[in-house]
């Protein structure tokens, strides 16, 4: 199979080094405490944060810090074919895991002692890459949330078919069944927080696939910051004083 | 850059699926012409002075492309919906046409019309996708025409008559293939063009002399659909058909869904398929099968063909197929018979060029005019192709190429068309280029980009690759080879130096082509794509460029070369070699992770004794100066004269004496002493045309350095194996099936010798003992058991268990190639393979695909069969020059009875064809019967008659019953 | 356009655009470099000595925020002061929580902040006003006074090891009913002298709490008297016709609870900030434009709403 055609475009269009279209939306639930809906071409996730509040189950306070839930899901018309899967199967609990994970790094959890904070990722349109976009939405809703986070975190993925790095993989791409490189960033510390591979990679690619993904996290993060700072001027402008 | 959306909805078969898909628009992509002041030029391909500029469309490219492949077509843009259109419809014509569009001398062009944001065209509601594609081709070639403006003429070209109709209602030049080749003034250009099938009325016009054949001849092909849902209740049954080589009215699908071969006989069973098209068959009632009857050596049908004489092949998959004879003729044995089938659809044509001549014809009355003639491969699985040509006279003696473009019902042959001519008729160069283009060799020169990944040139050894640590310095050593007279591409040295205590280090040095070819560039990929080295027997075809196979990487004698070594030695201070070495590899461990084993590769120790038992193994790249380049006659004369004590000699004596001994425990673990009828010509220096011919001698100085290179290649297999479990390359030899042995044992049995086939060991001892009434009878028992086996094939070992990795004919668990890598790619894997296990390079990334590797294995063993095929063929080709200008009289072997009359095998020069005891005319009239229990074939009146293995006296001759078509023609004396 | 998810034709969007961007081109700080987002840095001056305040830290020596919100400097002090986020209590606010759980002397509450407050049974004053210690049988009481989803205005104590403590010593705290609550975001609501409000036109009271919660009901002008009732009364679900009058509240009033409600409601949505003198405003604009109670939460009146809010700000400014 062609992913790369020999004039240097893929699939759809884009040249291997170009991202999809990306748009994020904050405040897309009224009742959370904040969240979002972040697109990567087809692929759309929406995320809610809740908290900090109070903690539910008691046994489970953390006197020093907050404790962070997170709970992601697939919806069942987000896929091609519409299969009815059981909630937490062993990749959704893997997803929820790598998210919170991620994202525990850099919420200043210790400001927030003996409560919680929880996060829900919801994925309405998979077309590849929902890992890094639900990282991505999560990021602007605990953003919005005003929970204190030491830096942001972005993700973005890269592959390595027909020869070539590509930036951020689609459903068809992503099946191809190659590498697919997931990185999350803090852009402004400018540290790793997160990176997982499928598949196998000699370890000088591998390093071109990465600073490739990182690239892209960090054009994200400038998106992002856009977003969140439109976002604050215009609560701050049409609250007035 | 700016991105659009739309999208695009796509339903899958089966389950009806939604499909949403990003499509982004882009406004960067650039027109190609150099001369446009809009565009980025860089990337630009078309001339700068065009004054038309085509646009194909689709059916064109399908129809056309040979054509497009002359290079008097140029200028053409290519859309990137041709290219998916044509991607869909025959992967080969776009395998093509990627091939032209990448090729720097042409002015070929692709545009991403889908990406582009004027061309896009969204399908509107009830459009289908043909014609919605057809307007992109318009749309496209209308924006070209804004585009570029009045200075170029851009010029649609299709046959579709829809698609031009509007194409001129929206304004824009459109015209057929035929008319703008005509406007070009080409008369050989218009020989390349298919006639459209609306044609096909004209010549049932010109055809209308022989009016039996327009009606109808093959039965209906099934439609797809009915053939799938055959195929899925299991009435049909799905296979690639493989035509018999020397029988094209016999041919075989192997049929996954019923476990067995499927036997088409005849023409009109086999409805037009051609050999290697994927098709469907429907198996006849069992008494239609058509099992135990004896195979003549004539075809059947009223055409004229028959056997040729050929090389003696070599091995099972070369010999004519034969079903296995039970009970004696004519008993139809339903039980035994084998499946019968016919053709009832093809799913897959394989359809492509075609090398032969044209079937000799009285020239036509006008003779400007077109004319249709029949075309006749070389390669006789082809049947015969009808083309129409305007340059007959030119054709009839010259080689030329055909492509087949259809066959209907009506007509007895496919027809096609003329591509091109290869040179006259028995020409040696045309014939070489033929057998070449038959075996899908390329004979190209190298490419620009392959030779700039030479090193520069003149090469020698540098003080940097004297300083690489893992890089020995064994120049102090005496190595020399040992090849054959005139080898140019020396791959292998060896080395021998008896130590005090008795025991000797031998080692043996092979080029180091890995060190100059580096994984992933162009000079790598060409050589995997060549394979291997073909010889022929005028010319060499290297895998690698002359400068690397003859001078870089050749070991030849008082010159530095780099080696890749494998020393067998004692220990002593083997184990300080060790541990210098385990420092510098643990980085590397810790990088091959995946493989821990790396650490303990070096605890690998075996024992090597005066008994020539192996101790230990030492792997090393190093650098080595040959004392001396011997062939294997001078070695030999070495060995043998007494007086000679010189220390090369020595070392010539001491190896010989260890590899006899190898030898002697190779055989006695079964290893299999098979034979072959290997010819040798002398060429003349200036013609180029053989002088002599005779069987290729055998001498013990080939036994030993084969010995030792095989020695070599089983130490590297289990190395490489080790380290590597599941990527390694490895070369093994199946085991032969009973009803593969089956001839062999007809034969002997005929004879009265007893073979026990139950396993090699048996096998090897029991040829040992058949030993007939004359010197030459135990050889042809060898030949005869060589042809039963299959033959050897590379393989990746992720791909297989372990006892299947098992070599039948070395008798040895684990083989690989090691020995030879500048004329076999494999070897340069092993190279690399053996050169990562021990940490001295990293493992590149094509071993961690496994899909990758098992193609590059099969793309090995291919070209492996076709420089075989290529080589045995040159022979053939040289044999019947040889023949042309000398009537010989000879001893000959019986090696196969047939109804009527037999095969022979001429020990000479390795030849094989067939001597006919009754003529064509009196085909069948009984007056020979043939007795298979003894494999005789007797006079009726039993006055005469031949067994098999008898020696027979006969005559050869090339005689040519048609011009230009010479033959070597055998016959009794 | 945040919060919005109102369908607006095309005139109403173009109307809203306008009121907004004049809001816009209104506001002080827009043009300033005060807002940041999260990791952007806060330049500041080194050398007069900088107090790192709420939401900043420090990245090698840089001042970086780690909220999305506005810079606010206090003399040395420089700190971010969050838009949306939950309430952060300080001490002496007035709040309104809802009771979660009766427990060991003391309700928890729910105030919109990460933990639950604490009441104390001791820090309440009791129904019949004596200044006492609390005895075993008022805790076995306790539900007589506020039971599990009560409202409660409260005023905020302050930090005690085991959380945050509310207290109501005055008559002004207490259980409140008949009314609506409604919850915004707390940065809408601006810390005051006054939260409790008596719209003597309507006759309905307003509290708005510090934590986002604000209560709309009916005026209540002597408040010991209904806690002294509710006392009184041993069985309350036997009232008697003259008590249902009592607690009969007419339909005018609740009309206009409804009325500011949904005043609040709309100024929630717009994302303006809500005072007494904002939401008087919006109710008044309703009244005077005839517009029914639920279609104050329709297009129209928050397009009427959000060009009323441009055109007081606007001549606020001028009167500047």
């Amino acid at each position: 199979m062609e992913y790369v055609s020999p004039e240097g475009l893929r699939l759809d269009g884009r040249r291997p080094m170009e991202m999809r279209q990306i748009r994020a939306e904050i405040g897309a639930v009224s009742k959370a405490d904040g969240s979002a809906v972040f697109e990567m071409g087809n692929t759309k996730v929406i995320a809610a944060v809740y908290g900090p509040r109070e903690v539910q189950n008691r046994s489970q306070q953390l006197s020093d810090k907050a404790l962070v839930r997170c709970e992601y899901n697939m919806a069942n018309f987000s896929t091609g074919d519409r299969m009815r899967k059981p909630k937490g199967d062993r990749r959704s609990t893997e997803i929820s895991l790598v998210i919170r994970q991620t994202l525990e790094e850099c919420i200043l959890t210790h400001l927030m002692p003996r409560s919680q904070i929880d996060i829900y990722v919801q994925v309405l349109q998979a077309d590849g890459g929902t890992r890094s976009a639900c990282i991505n939405a999560a990021t602007l809703a605990l953003a919005d949330a005003g929970i204190p986070m030491r830096d942001l975190v972005t993700s973005c993925s890269a592959g390595y078919l027909n020869s070539t790095p590509l930036l951020d993989l689609n459903y068809v791409e992503d099946s191809a069944g190659g590498p697919d490189v997931t990185v999350g960033i803090l852009p402004k510390l400018d540290k790793v927080t997160l990176l997982q591979m499928d598949s196998k990679l000699p370890i000088d690619i591998l390093e071109n696939v990465i600073q490739l993904a990182t690239e892209g996290c960090k054009a994200i993060a400038n998106y992002i910051r856009e977003i969140l700072l439109e976002n604050t001027k215009e609560l701050e402008y049409r609250r007035g004083s | 850059m700016l991105h659009n959306k739309s999208f695009v909805k796509k339903t899958k078969g089966g389950k009806v699926m939604k499909q949403v898909r990003e499509h982004y628009l882009r406004d960067d992509i650039y027109c190609g012409a150099p001369s446009c002041t809009v565009c980025d030029s860089s990337g630009a391909r078309l001339s700068s002075s065009a004054s038309t500029i085509l646009v194909v469309d689709t059916n064109v490219v399908l129809n056309q492309i040979d054509l497009l492949e002359n290079s008097a077509i140029d200028d053409v843009v290519v859309l990137s919906i041709v290219l998916e259109e044509v991607k869909n419809k025959n992967m080969s014509v776009y395998n093509r046409l990627r091939a032209i569009c990448s090729n720097s001398n042409r002015k070929f062009f692709v545009f991403s019309n889908e990406y582009h944001r004027d061309t896009y065209v969204k399908e509107m509601s009830g459009e289908t996708k043909n014609d919605r594609n057809d307007r992109a081709i318009r749309v496209a070639t209308q924006w070209y025409q804004k585009h570029l403006g009045g200075a170029v003429k851009v010029l649609l070209v299709t046959n579709d008559k829809e698609n031009k109709r509007k194409a001129s209602e929206e304004g824009i030049c459109a015209e057929t293939v035929e008319s703008y080749v005509k406007s070009l003034d080409r008369p050989d250009l218009l020989d390349l063009l298919v006639r459209p099938s609306s044609e096909d009325a004209e010549m049932a016009d010109v055809e209308d002399h022989r009016p039996s054949k327009r009606k109808v001849i093959y039965s209906e092909h099934k439609p797809m659909s009915e053939i799938t849902s055959g195929l899925h209740r299991g009435i049909y049954h799905q296979g690639k058909l493989r035509v018999n080589r020397y029988n094209p009215f016999e041919a075989y699908v192997g049929s996954e869904s019923i476990g067995d071969e499927i036997i088409i006989y005849g023409r009109s069973n086999m409805n037009r398929a051609f050999d290697g098209d994927i098709v469907a068959v429907e198996l006849l009632p069992e008494d239609q099968w058509q099992g135990e009857k004896s195979l003549s050596i004539v075809g059947e049908e009223d055409e004229d063909e028959d056997e040729d004489v050929h090389l003696a092949p070599n091995s099972a998959d070369d010999a004519p197929r034969t079903t296995p004879q039970q009970g004696s003729t004519g008993v139809i044995n339903a039980g035994s018979s084998r499946p019968s089938g016919r053709i009832v659809g093809i799913i897959k044509r394989n359809w492509h060029s075609y090398c032969g001549s044209l079937e000799p014809m009285p020239m036509p009355g006008g003779s400007r005019g077109v004319a249709y003639a029949l075309f006749v491969s070389k390669d006789r699985r082809f049947p015969k192709i009808r083309i129409q040509t305007r340059q007959l006279e030119n054709l009839l003696d010259k080689r030329i190429m055909v492509s087949v473009d259809s066959w209907d019902r009506q007509s007895r042959y496919p027809s096609g068309h003329y591509v091109r001519t290869i040179g006259d008729i028995g020409d040696r160069d045309t014939e070489s280029e033929v057998v070449l283009i038959e075996n899908d060799i390329n004979s190209r020169p190298f490419s620009a980009q392959v030779l700039a990944c030479l090193p520069p040139l003149p090469w020698s050894v540098s003080s940097e690759d004297l300083s690489i640590p893992f890089r020995q310095d064994l120049r102090h050593l005496r190595v020399f080879s040992v090849d054959p007279p005139g080898c140019k591409d020396i791959d292998d040295a060896l080395h021998c130096y008896a130590l005090p205590n008795g025991n000797f280090e031998v080692g043996v040095h092979i080029a180091d082509v890995t060190n100059f070819v580096f994984p992933g560039t162009p000079l790598d990929d060409e050589a995997s794509q060549r394979g291997t080295s073909v010889y022929l027997v005028e010319r060499r075809i290297d895998m690698l460029p002359k400068p690397l196979t003859e001078d870089v990487c050749s070991l030849r004698s008082d010159v530095e070369r780099l080696a890749f070594s494998v020393i067998w030695v004692p220990s002593a201070d083997y184990w300080e070699f060790i541990f210098s070495k385990k420092i510098s590899t643990l980085a590397f461990c810790i990088w091959v992770h995946t493989h821990r084993f790396a650490l303990a590769l070096f605890m690998y120790v075996q024992e090597m004794t005066p008994e020539a038992d192996i101790i230990s193994t030492r792997y090393t790249k190093s650098v080595i100066k040959s004392a001396a380049a011997l062939s294997y006659v001078e070695a030999q004369a070495r060995m043998d004269d007494s007086r000679l004590m010189d220390p090369v000699t020595t070392d010539l004596r001491n190896m010989n004496s260890l590899a006899k001994k190898m030898r002697l425990r190779r055989i006695e673990r079964g290893a299999l002493t098979l034979a072959s009828a290997e010819v040798k010509f002398q060429i003349d220096t200036e013609t180029h045309d053989p002088l002599d011919i005779g069987m290729y001698q055998i001498r013990e100085a080939n036994q030993m350095v084969e010995e030792f290179m095989l020695a070599a290649n089983v130490s590297v297999a289990q190395q490489i194996l080790k380290s590597f479990p599941l990527c390694s390359l490895l070369r093994r030899h199946p085991t032969p099936t009973k009803e593969m042995l089956e001839p062999l044992l007809r034969v002997s049995a005929a004879i009265g010798l007893n073979l026990d086939v139950s396993s090699s060991k048996a096998l090897a001892d029991s040829l040992d003992l058949a030993v007939g009434g004359d010197p030459y009878f135990n050889k042809l028992i060898r030949i005869l058991a060589t042809r039963c086996m299959s033959q050897a094939v590379y393989f990746c070992s992720g791909d297989l268990s372990p006892p299947e990795y098992h070599h039948y004919g070395l008798a040895t668990p684990l083989y690989t190639h090691f020995t030879s890598p500048i004329r076999r790619y494999a070897d340069v894997i092993v190279h690399r393979l053996l050169a990562a296990s021990i940490g001295i390079s990293k493992l590149p990334s094509v071993f961690q695909d496994r899909l990758q590797l098992t193609s590059i294995a099969d793309n090995l063993n291919y070209r492996h069969r076709n420089a075989q095929m290529a080589g045995r063929a040159s022979v053939e080709l040289h044999t019947l020059i040889y023949f042309r200008k000398r009537p010989t009289d000879t001893e000959a072997r019986i090696v196969k009875i047939r109804s009527n009359g037999f095969f022979v095998f001429v020990p000479k020069y390795g030849i094989e064809g067939p001597v006919y005891l009754t003529t064509r005319a009196e085909k069948g009239s009984g007056e020979w019967y043939v007795d298979e229990q003894e494999q005789k074939i007797k006079k009726m009146d039993g006055s005469f008659s031949y067994s098999i293995l008898q020696t027979v006296q006969i005559h050869m001759e090339v005689v040519e019953p048609q011009p230009n078509r010479p033959k070597l023609q055998l016959t009794l004396i | 356009m945040r919060g919005i998810q109102l369908q607006l034709s095309q005139t109403q969007k173009l109307r809203l655009h306008k009121a907004l961007e004049q809001l816009e081109s209104l506001s002080s700080k827009v043009n300033s470099d005060a807002s940041v987002t999260i990791a952007d840095s806060i330049p500041v001056n080194h050398e007069d000595g900088v107090l790192k305040g709420h939401g900043t830290a420090d990245l090698d020596g840089e001042v970086v925020a780690t909220l999305c919100g506005v810079v606010e400097r206090v003399n040395k002090l420089v700190y971010v002061r969050a838009l949306r986020s939950r309430y952060k209590p300080e001490v002496g606010d007035i709040v309104i929580g809802r009771v979660v759980e009766v427990a060991q002397k003391r309700w928890r509450l729910d105030i919109n902040y990460s933990q639950n407050a604490y009441l104390m049974l001791s820090a309440m004053n009791m129904p019949d006003g004596v200044q006492r210690r609390r005895t075993a049988l008022d805790e076995l009481n306790m539900r007589c006074i506020f039971e599990e989803a009560d409202v409660i205005c409260a005023e905020v104590r302050g930090f005690q090891h085991d959380g945050l403590h509310l207290q109501a010593r005055s008559k002004k705290y207490g259980k409140l009913s008949t009314g609506q609550l409604i919850t915004v975001t707390p940065y809408l609501v601006k810390r005051q002298k006054q939260h409790f409000h008596h719209l003597e036109d309507y006759g309905i009271d307003l509290i708005l709490g510090c934590n986002g919660f604000i209560w709309v009901g009916e005026h209540v002008e002597a408040r010991d008297d209904m806690i002294e009732d509710q006392v009184n009364q041993s069985d309350p679900q036997v009232l008697s016709l003259e008590e249902q009058e009592k607690n009969y509240t007419s339909l005018e009033t609740r009309k206009y609870i409804c009325r500011a409600a949904n005043a609040v409601r709309v100024l929630s949505t717009l994302g303006f900030i809500i005072t007494l003198e904002i939401i008087k405003g919006v109710i008044d604009l309703s009244l005077s434009a005839n517009i029914d109670i639920h279609d104050m939460l329709g297009s129209e009146f928050c397009v009427l709403v959000a060009e009323k809010e441009a055109e007081r700000r606007s001549s606020n400014k001028k009167r500047r």
